[in-house]
């Protein structure tokens, strides 16, 4: 005989949980990444000046290019370091 | 024929209206701390002169602000940094660049466009009027001996 599941089993609750789907540059509609916004520009470098990987940054590939020519900028500028 | 081909392409290039079409740009001074500290006016001064050389049309002229540097710059390690907005034709934003190689006060200068900034970048509120201390300053300020009022006990010194 085919055992039949019990009928007031519970259904498991799908939980959806929606990712980030713009980076946060596209979030905030920002045309310009400015060079001067040096918290922001520190945000998306390691601890040794380096810049971060998109993939670990999660910035679109336009922002992303906006992003390191702000951060060469920066560093022309000697806001930033080049290396730590 | 080739040379001819070759001309008209060169003409193509360079005789265009964009070297001499007037544009809105960006440019942040480098100058010693030190120097801008004693001699504010001189540093302003030499900044309008090489402005004025490149006969633009300055919209405006700040005080962006002052800090330690991320590495030393001539070997000076704190620089302070002034801002100006300016109008002027494209093909003489490299001799407002050689004049800034050429003095001995600016230390640095980088000049951007700004057409692909809004109004409200241009207008944002300098870090030097908003008198908030990067870090690197307040790490310097640490070291320096903390102004801070301390109530001194009401001990005469004869009775120590």
């Amino acid at each position: 005989m085919r055992k039949t599941a019990p009928p007031n089993r519970k259904k498991k609750v799908m939980t959806t949980i929606r990712e980030q789907t713009q980076c946060r540059f596209c979030r905030d509609k920002k045309k310009y990444i400015d060079y001067k916004d040096i918290d922001v520009l520190q945000k998306l470098l390691t601890n040794r000046g380096k810049i971060f990987s998109r993939k670990r940054s999660g910035n679109c590939a336009g922002c992303q290019r906006k992003v390191n020519q702000a951060i060469k900028r920066a560093r022309f500028m000697s806001l930033l370091p080049f290396t730590v | 024929m080739d040379s001819d081909r070759k001309k008209t392409k060169v003409l193509f290039v360079t005789g265009g209206t964009s070297l001499e079409t007037k544009r809105v740009y960006e440019a942040l001074f480098l100058v010693d701390s030190g120097l801008a500290a004693a001699q504010w006016d001189h540093v302003m001064e030499l900044i309008q002169k090489i402005l004025d050389r490149a006969q633009s049309r300055v919209i405006s002229i700040r005080k962006w602000d002052e800090r330690k540097l991320a590495y030393p710059v001539q070997g000076k390690g704190r620089g302070t940094y002034i801002l100006a907005y300016f109008e002027c034709v494209s093909s003489i934003i490299r001799q407002i660049e050689r004049d800034v190689q050429l003095s001995e006060e600016i230390l640095r200068v980088l000049v951007i466009r700004t057409d692909r900034m809004n109004p409200a970048d241009m207008d944002k509120p300098t870090p030097a009027m908003l008198g908030r201390s990067d870090s690197d300053a307040e790490k310097s300020g640490g070291s320096e001996p903390a102004v801070e009022e301390v109530p001194l006990p009401n001990i005469a010194i004869e009775d120590v």
